[in-house]
């Protein structure tokens, strides 16, 4: 059954006082290479289907990626039969209602274009590139085409689709590792040759490398390097986990507790990336409209993202984060690494994690490339370091900005020069 | 119709020199209860097929959900065609399969009661009480528990002519209660990383009085002082927490596929190369590491791997020694195995198996030796339970573990309760500092279900398991 087919089921078959649904469908090519050959490559259609339902206040969920009026009338019958015995839910609230949802343009005709066999060559000259400097490349080239609609009895219907092409590679070459990786919507921006000009220029940064011990020390955070430490912090911007105590930004909204230089939005005004139609929930439908939403400014947290229920009781307006625009500033690496006697220059982190919730602090360690730089100009590469970071008190160091830059689908962040990052360990490489 | 000979032949007739084809259906319920709120009660069915061709030494795996004979023509197709693309680029570096019998058997995970069966009503009313026993102490500000029931049903042919019957279920209660005092907020979590057994496994357990016992140490930990810095001191971990540190530390690093580089671009690589095999000390001489696909409860028992290959048990580290890697067909012929360990898994129909960490645990200690006599036997030294904040570099060297709940030991005995506590170290240092381990009567299995690896991501489960341990001076601290 198509969407629109399983839409019109959904709505005369269901019984319940109160329903929402939701329909995700995902086409995918996917093609992940390794140390210059091939080890994996698949492909296929995934869709699910969820509906969420309630009579009174009790609620019940089902979910299926069967599209059959059998299994549709199972996905039903299972959800109602859930909520039939489930408890009164004093959290219980009414499905969302009709709704003016924002525009999107999230699909790329040159990504949807893109066939396997082109893709397969850019893995081919990946490894041609690679083999050329006698290295070893591993790297995964994908496309996603996905596509959601969600609706419910209050007559909310929202539709969203976008588009993925990825292509990353990590080059090894004796000791040195290094990685590069391209995330948009958008095939059509992608150029293999400067992406691996990148690597190439990387990889040759990192050949001499010396041990340094960790210490707190300026850093020049790529914007790979800063989404990845910021990403952690929509977790801890919940606005009930806030109001609830367990987080670093209890009674902190309206007050200075982010740096001046930052400013962090989820934004529909900039094309480069995927900006979502509607929000989902944690356990999938809400149906939030994905409005342009000014979370910090000058450092002042002007908004928390906040599901339907918390704010419903709070009178806030639900929100959540869609995308990450970090506003960047006109400085260059080079004029950071003169603002500083010494420092150190970071492509990407790994493997980040919370170590205290309540006070913000994460730790995770370097990847892919570190470089010491002194009197303005690099020196050398160092080994990879942990560090232990509250990330928010983070950004009340940061010295400078840069260009901003495409650093996924959904992210656009510049790179960040920050005063006196704390790394607390080193690694032998 | 009989879409596992349908698959197979067609596969053949296209001129696979291997194929498989796993029809799977995943059925998940998941229940779960912050405070009294019933925030999910689900059933969440994915059912559908993969089909993997191997063809001059290169892959392509295509999956669909729609089950009809031209749906899975089309889909053998589409795998053909994949393995044909990547095959050209292998054309110098072709994949290999250890060779592998064909299997006619079935496995069904062994359980007295399907938890499938008992009613939702009865498990939210269990939740209920517990939460409500954790909500009545003063300073508990938030109380979850979540619940997941988990089911595999998978039938496997291959053109080896092997046919498998697979059912596989485990289930994972989960409860944490969080404290609020003094502008500090901690948790502390009752989680067992679940087990592949049925509802008894519930029944056996108080969980009542599991709950209990963590809301009480919720309000301990919140209160509890801070370590101070970081110095060189004596840990004693117990098994729950050295589960997750041997998956991390050992598990990984010792993954075929790793070692060989195949995760390079995401997950990482491996320090425990090839040279290092049967000579490297990975530990001390009492640790010895065992892969077992065979034991029971474990969530990696499933009676056969995704390549078709049996659950089997062997060393990983023998007496300290690096002894063997855990393998799949395709990885093992990289380093001149003629078998495969039988650790190729997939999480659900449409992703293409991966090497994955067997069921992995330590060995008990051959003496005699209890929990309360290591304890004793440590004048200075901090005690470890349960899982915390746990990150590790990607060749697997460099950690730092937190922990859920902590005693400082002094003079013997558990001092004072502390929270924040963190530790560092590394490969191989950690397990050489290994110099007593609990013996059998302590050892205790622990899950992991949320193992995240390749790309496209999958979550894979396996078991681990200890006795007590001690290490000797490791790095132990407070937070930042």
């Amino acid at each position: 059954m198509k969407t629109e087919d399983i839409r019109k089921f959904i709505i005369e078959n269901t019984k319940a006082d109160d329903f929402s649904c939701l329909i995700r469908e995902v086409d995918s090519h996917e093609t992940r290479f390794a140390q210059n050959g091939i080890t994996q490559h698949l492909a296929g259609p995934k869709m699910g289907i969820t509906l969420n339902l309630s009579f009174g206040k009790k609620s019940g969920s089902s979910s299926t990626n069967q599209s059959d009026e059998k299994s549709l009338l199972q996905l039903i019958k299972t959800a109602e039969d859930i909520a039939m015995l489930a408890p009164e839910d004093p959290e219980h609230i009414a499905s969302a209602k009709e709704i003016q949802l924002p525009k999107i343009d999230n699909v790329s005709q040159a990504t949807l274009d893109l066939s396997p066999e082109t893709m397969v060559d850019i893995v081919q000259r990946s490894i041609d590139k690679a083999r050329a400097m006698d290295a070893l490349v591993s790297g995964m080239c994908e496309k996603h085409h996905h596509k959601l609609c969600m609706f419910t009895k209050n007559g909310f219907h929202g539709k969203d689709e976008f588009t993925i092409f990825g292509h990353s590679m990590t080059l090894k070459k004796g000791d040195v590792e290094t990685k590069v990786s391209y995330d948009s919507k958008d095939y059509a921006g992608f150029d293999l040759d400067s992406l691996f000009a990148r690597l190439a220029s990387q990889a040759e940064a990192l050949k001499d490398l010396k041990s340094f011990d960790a210490q707190k020390i300026a850093v020049i955070l790529r914007p790979a390097a800063l989404m990845e430490l910021l990403r952690y912090m929509g977790w801890m911007l919940n606005r009930r986990q806030s109001d609830e105590g367990f987080t670093p930004f209890t009674g902190m909204l309206d007050k200075q507790c982010f740096g001046e230089l930052f400013n962090f939005s989820s934004t529909r005004t900039r094309d480069e990336i995927i900006a979502h139609s509607f929000i989902t929930g944690w356990g999938m439908p809400e149906g939030i409209p994905a409005q342009q939403t000014q979370w910090v400014e000058n450092g002042v947290l002007k908004n928390m993202p906040v599901g339907r229920y918390w704010a419903e009781k709070t009178g806030a307006e639900p929100s959540g984060i869609f995308n990450m625009y970090i506003q960047g500033g006109d400085v260059s690496e080079e004029e950071m690494m003169k603002m500083v006697p010494r420092g150190l220059i970071i492509n990407r982190f790994w493997y980040i994690r919370p170590v205290d919730m309540k006070r913000g602090e994460l730790t995770g360690m370097t990847r892919d490339g570190v470089l010491y730089f002194e009197d303005g100009e690099i020196k050398h590469a160092v080994n990879n370091l942990r560090f232990n970071e509250i990330p928010h008190e983070m950004t009340k160091r940061f010295l400078a900005l840069g260009k901003e830059e495409l650093a996924s689908a959904s992210a656009i962040v510049p790179t960040a020069l920050i005063g006196d990052f704390n790394f607390v360990d080193k690694t032998n490489f | 119709m009989n879409y596992l000979d349908l698959a197979m032949d067609a596969a053949l007739s296209l001129g696979a020199e291997y194929a498989d084809i796993r029809i799977q259906k995943t059925t998940d319920q998941v229940v779960t209860m912050r405070n009294l709120s019933l925030k999910n009660a689900d059933i969440r069915i994915l059912d559908g097929y993969g089909i993997r061709i191997f063809k001059d030494g290169a892959w392509g795996f295509a999956h669909n959900n729609v089950f009809s004979k031209e749906a899975v023509i089309k889909t053998v197709n589409r795998a053909y065609e994949i393995a044909c693309l990547s095959a050209k680029v292998n054309k110098d570096k072709k994949l290999r399969l250890a060779p592998e019998r064909s299997y006619i058997a079935s496995f069904k995970t062994p359980l007295k009661i399907d938890p499938f069966d008992i009613p939702l009503s009865q498990k939210v009313e269990m939740m209920m009480d517990v939460n409500s026993m954790m909500m009545a102490f003063e300073g508990i500000a938030q109380t979850s528990f979540h619940m997941i029931m988990h089911k595999d049903e998978k039938l496997f042919a291959s053109t080896l002519g092997t046919r498998l019957e697979i059912s596989h279920q485990f289930i994972d209660p989960v409860i944490t209660a969080t404290a609020i005092y003094d502008g500090d907020s901690q948790s502390r979590t009752f989680d067992e990383g679940g087990r592949a057994v049925g509802w008894e496994w519930i029944e056996s357990m108080d969980l009542t009085e599991k709950a209990k016992q963590i809301a009480e140490e919720a309000l301990m930990k919140v209160k509890a002082d801070t370590l101070g810095p970081e110095e060189r001191r004596t840990l004693i971990l117990d098994p729950n927490h050295l589960g997750l540190t041997m998956h991390e530390s050992v598990g990984h690093p010792t993954e075929l596929d790793r070692v060989l580089g195949w995760e390079a671009d995401f997950a990482g690589i491996s320090f425990a190369t090839p040279e290092k095999l049967k000579n490297y000390q990975y530990g001390s001489e009492i640790v010895n590491f065992m892969g077992d696909n065979t034991l029971e409860g474990g969530l990696a028992t499933m009676g056969f791997d995704d390549d078709g290959v049996p659950g089997q048990k062997w060393h990983i580290i023998k007496d300290g020694i690096l002894n063997e890697y855990g393998s799949t067909r395709d990885t093992a012929m990289e380093i001149g195995l003629d078998y495969s360990r039988g650790c190729n898994r997939a999480t659900y129909y449409y992703d293409q198996p991966i090497n994955r960490i067997p069921n992995l645990y330590l060995m008990p200690g051959k003496e005699k030796l209890s929990l309360g006599q290591l304890i004793a036997d440590t004048d200075d030294g901090v005690y470890i339970q349960g899982r915390g904040s746990f990150s590790i570099d990607q060749h697997r060297v460099n950690f730092q573990f937190g922990g859920d709940f902590f005693w400082e030991i002094k003079n013997g005995k558990l001092h004072r309760p502390l929270k924040k506590v963190l530790y560092k170290s590394c490969n191989p240092e950690f397990w050489n500092s290994c110099d007593a381990i609990c013996d059998e009567r302590f050892w205790r299995p622990f899950g992991v279900v949320n193992c995240g690896k390749g790309q496209p991501s999958q979550t894979a489960r396996m078991t681990h398991g200890a006795s007590p341990a001690r290490f000797r001076n490791i790095r132990v601290g407070g937070s930042q």
